[in-house]
């Protein structure tokens, strides 16, 4: 490691006098540096990423009403599945190209299937109308996961709740399922607050039936909307709360734990909020590739499709991994971390933009 | 291994934190000066280490088309972006409006850590990429000991010591997510080809460094502190194997046994912490509620 930064001033102030402490640690760090570079390095596996095609093998209609479709996927070759824990996801990817994220529903014991549902939601970019016409008996869809971003800690291993509470709200209700099955199976105490607009439209309330006196469900025209006090009923300081559900169910939710001490608050930690006042603009790469941002999408999204490796993380604007240089052209910031001195040269791409029609030059 | 039995693999996702020091005192663990200080010294030091991270990181991303690997690596860059982050503004200006200058130590830090990046940038393509494996192993040596550290403050008893709840918080929190995303920096080292003699000299390095950096850091801010006397080096060592024996810090035995537990060869992060307990942690945790309102 060579000296020809400049070296930090002492620790205790002695002008420019060199620290013994920063020498002896450099000096430390490029021997042993030396050292091992003489070591052989092999390149990380290449890895195909295909992701895994799975068969639909049964249809199940779980609301009364229809508007819920639960599918059970198996392997072709009908071996057992990746294992999976209450909770986690699988991302699907239908025949039209589109991707959506459904929840895991069924038994995670149960290692020769995975159980989806999906809620019809007509003009919702179309994804649940095609699974509800498309995904017939028979069909193959690929998938990647399963992964999980509601994990489920059991009272007693790790976590010192008593007793878990459950609240969901309408298709909401599938990884909560999924942790049912898990709470019941260990024995844990367990209760379930779940709602919707009316009752045909709710599903799988034949499978709670069993679990009647843990159950309360509460609809829209029976009940008028919850309030956090019923969707938290029984809930006592240091029991643990899981939430699923549309927002202000959740933001009602929250607010009203943050009042209890020791609770803890469990929600599914989804990654992009949708692009609110975008416009379209263009993006021109360090070896000239021109790239076209929709009004409705991120300069990230984009750029992901075709390069997996465009660093990233929380695609929010708070952690800053994605930040860019700026070459040329004025960038649009909707960031939160970025101080102004940062502003001119930088941007975070999962979240800034640019004017409608102008062009960005980014260092990438 | 009962913790993974337990909640399995968890999606690593970095989280907007919100913390508000405001009436915090210097000595947050009021009976525990010193100890108090090997805390902020370890926090003040980290934030140029967790940034050399994300950018060794980011360059190691580009050489790798494992889809698993790829999605570990995007959540811890964001974690630990989020801690340099969040430690850089909330530890300094705590301690610069309660008269403690960190800039000395901490532009020695970011010397330091810089100073390993701008190295590589120098090297032709073959010994770069070398190097780069090099840098993994080391991150991936200082992140066995960020998930000792992360385990021990969630089981640690702070509050008999008087622990202020928001700073415990603060430090719970980051050991939390130390704790959460504990094997990632081994897996992707371990998947870049890292072999035993490398890892054990890179772990020496890392761990050696850290230590020599946090004695030192700790010197300095007892230094800095107007409350307390200016101590030598074998006081301030002394007062921190004091600080251990009343479990106010972890003791030498068990970071002496969690280094040899590193160099077994049939090593895993996976026991060094209880995912489920960080889980549950920071599901309670205000620093990582906060910003979800
Ligand atoms: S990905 Fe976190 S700021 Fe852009
Ligand atoms: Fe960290
Ligand atoms: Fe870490």
């Amino acid at each position: 490691m060579s000296t020809t930064q400049d070296l930090p001033p002492h620790l205790y102030g002695r002008g420019n006098r060199h620290d013994m402490g920063v020498t002896l640690v450099i000096a430390a760090a490029s021997a042993l540096g030396r050292l091992t570079s003489h070591l052989s390095a092999r390149g990380p596996e290449r890895v195909e990423d295909a992701g895994r095609v799975l068969t639909v093998e049964r249809r199940t209609r779980e609301s009364l009403d229809g508007s819920v479709v639960g599918l059970v996927l198996t392997s072709p070759d009908g071996g057992p599945l990746p294992r999976w824990w209450p909770g986690a996801h699988l991302d699907v990817y239908l025949p039209s190209g589109a991707m959506r994220t459904y929840s895991l529903c069924g038994d995670h014991r149960d290692r020769n299937e995975y159980r989806i549902a999906v809620r019809r939601i007509d003009g919702g970019g179309g994804g649940s109308a095609e699974v509800h016409d498309v995904l017939q008996p028979g069909a193959t869809v690929t998938v990647r996961g399963p992964r999980n971003a509601f994990p489920l800690a059991p009272p007693g291993a790790g976590s010192t709740a008593r007793r878990l509470h459950f609240v969901a709200g309408g298709i909401g209700i599938t990884p909560i399922l999924a942790m049912v099955t898990l709470a019941e199976s260990r024995g844990i105490d367990w209760s379930l607050v779940y709602t919707g607009r009316d009752a045909a439209s709710l599903p799988f309330l034949d499978e709670l039936a069993r679990y009647e006196d843990h159950v309360t469900v509460l609809t829209d025209d029976r009940h008028g909307v919850p309030t956090a006090a019923t969707l938290l009923a029984g809930v006592e300081a240091g029991d643990a709360v899981y939430c699923c559900g549309p927002p202000p169910m959740i933001a009602a939710v929250r607010a009203a734990v943050r009042a209890l001490p020791e609770t803890e608050l469990h929600v599914e930690r989804f990654s992009p909020a949708p692009v609110v006042d975008g416009a379209a603009f263009e993006v021109q790469l360090a070896d000239g590739t021109l790239v076209d941002i929709p009004a409705d999408r991120s300069v990230l999204d984009v750029l992901r499709e075709g390069r997996p490796q465009v660093a990233h993380s929380c695609q929010q604007g708070f952690c800053g991994t994605c930040s860019v240089r700026v070459l040329a052209g004025e960038p649009e910031h909707r960031d939160t971390i970025l101080t102004d001195e940062q502003h001119p040269d930088e941007m975070l791409i999962c979240v800034s933009r640019a004017a409608a029609g102008t062009r960005l030059v980014l260092d990438l | 291994m009962t913790a993974l039995q337990d909640i399995g693999p968890v999606a690593l996702r970095p989280r907007d934190v919100q913390f508000d020091w405001d009436g915090v005192p210097l000595h947050w663990m009021p009976g525990e000066p010193v100890a108090t200080h090997v805390i902020n010294a370890l926090n003040l030091l980290l934030p140029a280490g967790e940034r050399m991270f994300v950018s060794t990181f980011k360059e190691a991303l580009a050489e790798v088309t494992d889809p698993e690997v790829r999605e570990a690596m995007i959540g811890f860059m964001g974690q630990e972006a989020v801690h340099a982050e969040t430690h850089d503004k909330v530890l300094w200006q705590f301690l610069d409006r309660r008269g403690i200058d960190p800039r000395p130590y901490v532009a020695q830090a970011d010397f330091i850590f810089g100073a390993i990046g701008a190295a590589a940038k120098r090297l032709p393509a073959p010994a770069r990429y070398r190097n780069l494996v090099e840098r993994l192993a080391f991150i991936a040596g200082i992140e066995h000991f960020t998930a000792v550290l992360g385990d021990w403050i969630l089981n640690a008893d702070l509050e008999s010591f008087g622990a202020d709840p928001t700073m415990a918080d603060l430090f719970r929190w980051h050991g939390a997510e130390e704790v959460e995303h504990r094997s990632v920096s081994f897996d992707v080292a371990t998947h870049f080809g890292m072999g035993y003699v490398q890892r054990y000299v890179m772990f020496v390095l890392g761990s050696g460094g850290l230590l020599v950096t946090v004695v030192r850091g700790t010197k300095f801010l007892v230094h800095q502190d107007p409350t307390l006397p200016n101590y030598g080096y074998p006081r301030v060592l002394a007062e921190m194997t004091r600080a251990m024996s009343h479990g106010a810090l972890p003791k030498w035995r068990s970071l002496a046994a969690a280094s040899i537990r590193y160099l077994r060869p049939d090593y895993t992060p996976e026991v060094e912490g209880n995912t489920a307990q960080a889980t549950a942690y920071l599901a309670k945790s205000p620093t990582a509620q906060a910003a979800l309102a």
